[in-house]
């Protein structure tokens, strides 16, 4: 049998081979059994002794032709199987996209403070600072220095809690107020957010601890209507362009003239619903013109200054902001509650 | 304060509907809690005339009758056994609408068409207040004439609407018809028709010879001034006022306490009477009480006097409380007499005072408490007696008393033009100033762009200039104020330092699953014990409130644990198994102040963390990545808290100053945590913000990434089990330095191939020098620095 015919039975096998093997691994067999140092083709170049050696080079040639041509049949057919191969181990890989798995909890912000840090986004935004101030509070700077005397009716209104004769737990945040126009000259732009204190019992809508956001301007020729377009500016970022206030005349010891202010429904937007009375407006916030004693009391000339305050119950906008009706579920800290504000 | 509608309009004219009415009143600053119109559920009722009535044919109680009605005759079927021809009945007619919601219907009773229903005071729900022979069986019978076909609304003075005001803490003289009046007629612009008030005389003699009257304490009473009326004649009270009475929600209890009632609503002043044969030698003494006296009031309830109330006193001593309540000895009667009017001011605080440590309010006292001008208290005296006069039921003695020897001056402002319009910001002319001053009864003189002001003697509360801005708005208008922007210099807002703070954390949590709640400051006593602390411990004394609501609201936390574990309870009775919670706020320590003498308030944040997988690592991972994040460099070290499990509690300290606690954190205590309902895996930590914060490094320079390849070296030490592992590391990396870039745990062996009651743990060091390839000698060197360091913290290498 001559080297040719050899030649001939090994490209046979290759192509009989190549049309059975499956995988990888089998063709990788293959190309060991015939190129491999024990191969098939390898034995045929060993056996090159026994051409004559003028028909050496010619044989050696032809020899190595059809390796390089079974070589290339191979690493094609390897390409292919590879290429087959990965597409089954996608395939198989693929996964239920919609199986519900993984989520990881993220938490949130009490209600409350989540509102609170829009309500000092707007002012902080409009140029003010944010202060804040003793919870448990001097008499003097809780009443006094805001124009509520000792035996003043208008105490009664706020059911105080007494730590003593002369420390009360503060029953608004106005206190901040004063200290700050007794430590620091105007122009003051001010924000106070804070615990405040009253002596109610737990209802629906009271509970003896809640929170307040006061704001306070005080400057040279400051008007009411700078507080109105302030708290416009207010309403509009947190409720919508559509919102305006109405203001109504109200009285606070510590401000003249004194101001109840409604917003325009954010749940109707005006036309009238339950959660409005059919009014079309809520009650929001107090306010009004610093009271020209108080200013004198903080040490400030109303001669030649003049400001506005305003006070915000967080709990009463949060309540409104989020149609929950009942307070308590803000102090109980249930996580059915918590997790709907993520 | 309810104000029957018809009282008002006797007063000044209301040509507007109710809804405007109230519109208007509310946007100048009386506000209307609600209106209702007392006959809304009782039309079409008329008088009519029973022409015949005759037995009914098929019954033998029923009757039919032929009424008349003005306008027509109406045959109606009527059970009532009084019903007699010739009798002036109310009749319902086709239509008509009775109180719960009763519709009258054309009908056949036994085969008799009835055209309506005669009724009875009970099915027309009229009280005996307004018409006392209601109360009758049987159908109600006119005793007085009336025009047939009169709605009867009219008679019982159910035509009316009353308006239940709410007035403003600094408007005292509001709370008064004649108050709203002139409110309504500034508002509406229409005309006040209050009363020329003059009393006649009619009785004999002065005053003066009928009763002895001194004020000892001028300060607690301003004002004292009495009238007397002789020939009294105790009786019911006249229909229409009656009929004011009880559209204000007060009862009629005869014509004099009547009349000093009626007086009170329609001026503001509370006012009493006394039966003067029954004080004592005809004295009255208006002094402070004397300690160990004691008082029986109206109602009759006995009281012991401090010395600090004023009251009225007859030769006997206190008979009244004044301001407050009348006493049972002088009280009304049918039998008496003589009357003695009273109309005082008295001092608000004082009042106040009494009335808080006795614990009861009066009509009066609550009256006096928000301020009665002593001014205006001959005004009311005087109405007092012309209604007796226009009632006839006695006689005014001649003479007056009235000691008042400080009186009270005008009150004058000078308010400048230009400073109205800067302070409301609304562009009114001096002119309309002054028109709307004028109709708020103001005494004003335009000059020089300078109001000249004198307030009205009713008004107490005008003090200055600022005052004076506000009426001249409310009636303005505050919807004519614009709305304009802040101007003057530009100011830098910003948050404070704790917020900043609050939101550093609350960011942190958040991401990591945490919800954040919120407790009362307030805790109970029975909280704070129920951690265990010890005896001195300080946080066993807390702040305490004086006035608690309870018990929960008795003391200040001195820790945020009783808040928070009373959150996890309540979460774990709701069925939440698991979960993650987190609070902030102050603490409030026990024992330090401020140079205020304040307590001092601490910034705290308390976590969380239940049920599940979660573990004491959970929670001290949290607080760690806290530490981490904000930059402070930690150490960890046992704790004491006995509220936690005694070998799972631990705290994080400042690694410069140990005594620097960044937080306690650890597994609740079983006990603890069985005592609350709560799960036993239930792991909380209570950190200090303050110091967490105070002691953050901000963040320096950047370093930049090495070049230098890394090497890994793997050692498995064994030890003790109760070694800890944290120091070893610390030790071992201390005696690297910083060639050695990081020490990984990766794992923790116990079993019997390294020994009973010891463990195995497997550390990777990883090694890297800043500025050269390690060698293999340098690597070798620093791993036996590493054994070493271990060797001597009684760790060695696995064999």
């Amino acid at each position: 049998m001559g080297i040719r015919e050899d030649l001939e039975k090994i490209g046979q096998e290759l192509q009989t081979e190549l049309g059975k093997v499956a995988d990888t691994q089998a063709l990788e067999q293959l190309k060991v059994h015939l190129l491999g140092k024990k191969g098939s083709l390898t034995a045929l170049l060993r056996g090159m002794g026994a051409v004559a050696p003028e028909d050496r080079p010619k044989m050696g040639q032809i020899i190595n032709e059809r390796r390089a041509e079974m070589q290339e049949a191979l690493e094609s057919k390897m390409r292919e199987l590879s290429l087959a191969e990965k597409e089954r181990r996608l395939k198989k890989e693929a996964l239920d996209i919609t199986e519900p798995r993984d989520i990881p909890e993220i938490g949130a912000v009490h209600p409350t403070q989540a509102v609170l840090r829009e309500v000092l986004d707007c002012f902080i935004g409009l140029g003010f600072d944010v202060a804040e101030g003793p919870e448990v509070e001097l008499d003097h700077y809780n009443f006094e220095l805001l124009n509520l005397p000792k035996n003043h009716p208008a105490r009664d209104a706020q059911d105080t809690f007494y730590v003593d004769d002369n420390i009360v737990m503060r029953t608004h945040t106005s206190p901040v107020q004063a200290r700050v126009m007794l430590s620091r000259k105007p122009p003051i732009r001010i924000v106070c957010p804070g615990r405040v204190f009253r002596a109610d019992e737990i209802d629906a809508t009271h509970s003896p601890v809640f929170h307040q956001i006061e704001g306070l301007v005080i400057d040279e020729n400051v008007t009411m209507g700078d507080l109105k377009g302030t708290l416009d500016a207010f309403a509009k970022k947190l409720y919508g362009a559509d919102i305006t206030t109405r203001f109504r005349p109200s009285f606070f010891p510590f401000t003249e003239p004194s101001a109840e202010v409604d917003l325009t429904c954010f749940n109707c937007r005006g036309k009238g619903c339950r959660m409005c009375k059919g009014t079309g407006y809520i009650e929001v916030l107090g306010c009004g013109m610093v009271n020209p004693r108080v200013l004198e009391m903080c040490g400030i000339d109303p001669e030649k200054y003049s400001g506005f305050a305003f006070g915000i119950g967080l709990e009463r906008i949060t309540l409104l902001r989020y149609g929950i009706t009942d307070m308590r579920l803000l102090y109980e800290g249930d996580l059915r509650f918590l997790r709907q504000f993520r | 304060m309810k104000v029957s509608m018809n009282w008002l309009k006797r007063y000044t004219d209301i040509p507007v509907s109710n809804a405007e009415y109230e519109s208007r009143m509310v946007m100048s600053g009386t506000g209307v809690e609600g209106m209702e119109d007392l006959g809304a559920e009782l039309e079409n009722v008329v008088v009519g005339r029973v022409l015949t009535c005759e037995n009914h044919p098929n019954s033998d109680h029923l009757h039919v009758c032929s009424v008349d009605v003005g306008d027509e005759t109406l045959q109606i079927v009527c059970g009532a056994p009084n019903v007699a021809a010739g009798q002036l009945v109310p009749v319902a007619k086709i239509g008509a609408r009775l109180p719960g919601d009763v519709k009258i219907k054309k009908g056949k009773l036994r085969g008799v068409e009835s055209q309506g229903m005669i009724c009875s005071g009970d099915e027309m729900g009229v009280p005996a207040e307004l018409y006392p022979s209601v109360g009758a069986a049987g159908i109600l019978v006119f005793n007085e004439d009336h025009p047939l076909g009169t709605d009867v609304r009219d008679i019982f003075g159910l035509k009316d609407t009353a308006v239940d005001f709410e007035i403003l803490a600094n408007r005292p003289d509001c709370l008064s018809v004649w108050g709203i009046a002139r409110e309504t007629a500034a508002v509406l612009k229409t005309p006040l028709r209050l009363p020329e008030v003059k009393a006649e005389e009619g009785g004999k003699g002065d005053i003066r010879d009928r009763v002895d009257v001194s004020v000892e304490d001028i300060d607690l009473c301003p004002r004292y001034a009495a009238r007397v009326i002789e020939n009294v004649k105790v009786g019911p009270s006249p229909d229409w006022l009656r009929q004011y009475l009880y559209a204000a929600g007060m009862r009629s209890i005869n014509n004099v306490v009547d009349i000093t009632n009626f007086v009170m609503l329609e001026t503001g002043h509370p006012m009493h009477a006394f039966d003067l044969d029954k004080v004592k030698d005809r004295k009255i003494i208006v002094r402070r009480t004397r300690p160990g006296e004691k008082l029986t009031t109206l109602d009759g309830k006995k009281y012991d006097m401090t010395g600090a109330e004023l009251a009225i006193c007859d030769a006997d001593g206190p008979t009244g409380l004044a301001g407050v309540m009348g006493g049972e000895e002088s009280e009304i009667t049918e039998n008496t007499r003589e009357v003695m009017f009273e109309c005082a001011s008295f001092d608000r605080t004082g009042i106040r005072l009494t009335t808080r440590r006795l614990g009861f309010r009066t009509e009066a006292s609550g009256r006096f408490e928000r301020g009665v001008s002593p001014r205006t208290v001959m005004t009311a005296l005087e109405r007092a007696c012309q209604m007796v006069n226009e009632l006839g039921c006695g006689d005014v003695v001649p003479g007056v008393i009235d000691i008042y020897p400080d009186p009270v001056k005008d009150v004058r402002v000078d308010a400048p033009v230009k400073y109205i319009v800067s302070r409301t910001g609304v562009d009114l002319t001096g002119e309309e100033m002054a028109d709307i001053l004028r109709r708020l009864y103001f005494d004003v003189t335009l000059e020089d762009g300078v109001l000249h002001v004198i307030a009205p003697e009713f008004r107490q509360d005008i003090e200055g200039k600022a005052d004076i801005s506000e009426e001249v708005l409310r009636l303005a208008g505050y919807e004519r104020i614009p709305s304009t922007g802040l101007k003057g210099e530009t100011t830098q807002g910003g948050l404070n330092a704790k917020l900043k703070r609050h939101m550093t954390v609350q960011d942190i949590l958040t991401g990591l699953g945490f919800y954040e709640t919120m407790t009362y400051s307030f805790i109970s006593m029975k909280s704070l014990e129920a951690l265990g602390f010890d005896r001195n411990d300080s946080r066993l004394k807390p702040v305490t409130i004086r006035n608690p609501l309870g018990e929960d609201t008795a003391c200040l936390r001195t820790t945020m644990m009783p808040g928070l574990l009373k959150t996890v309870g309540t979460n774990r009775r709701a069925g939440n198994e698991t979960g993650r919670i987190y609070e902030l706020g102050n603490i409030y320590s026990p024992d330090r102040k401020t140079d205020e003498g304040l307590p001092v308030e601490k910034d705290t944040l308390a976590l969380g963390v239940w049920g599940g997988d979660s573990s004491f690592y959970t929670v001290r991972g949290v607080a760690e990545a806290i530490l981490r994040r904000v930059g402070v460099n930690y150490a960890i070290v046992p704790a004491a808290e006995k509220y936690l499990h005694p070998g799972r509690r631990a705290a994080l300290v400042s690694r410069a100053d140990e005594s620097r606690v960044y937080c306690v954190l650890g597994q609740l205590h079983p006990d603890v945590a069985e005592e609350g309902g709560m799960d036993r895996n239930t792991f909380v930590c209570e950190m200090d913000l303050e110091t967490v914060f105070a002691d953050a490094k901000p963040m320096g320079h950047v370093e930049p990434i090495a070049r230098f390849p890394q090497v890994a070296r793997d050692l498995a030490l064994v030890m003790d089990e109760d070694k800890p592992l944290g120091p070893l590391m610390d030790h071992m990396k201390a005696a690297c330095g910083p060639t050695l870039e990081d020490i990984r745990l990766f794992d923790v062996f116990r079993g019997v191939q390294v020994g009973l009651g010891r463990k195995s743990a497997a550390f990777s060091l990883v090694l890297r020098a800043k500025d050269h390839t390690l060698t293999e000698e340098e690597i070798n060197a620093l791993v036996q620095k590493a054994l070493k360091a271990a060797g001597a913290d009684g760790a060695v290498l696995r064999a």
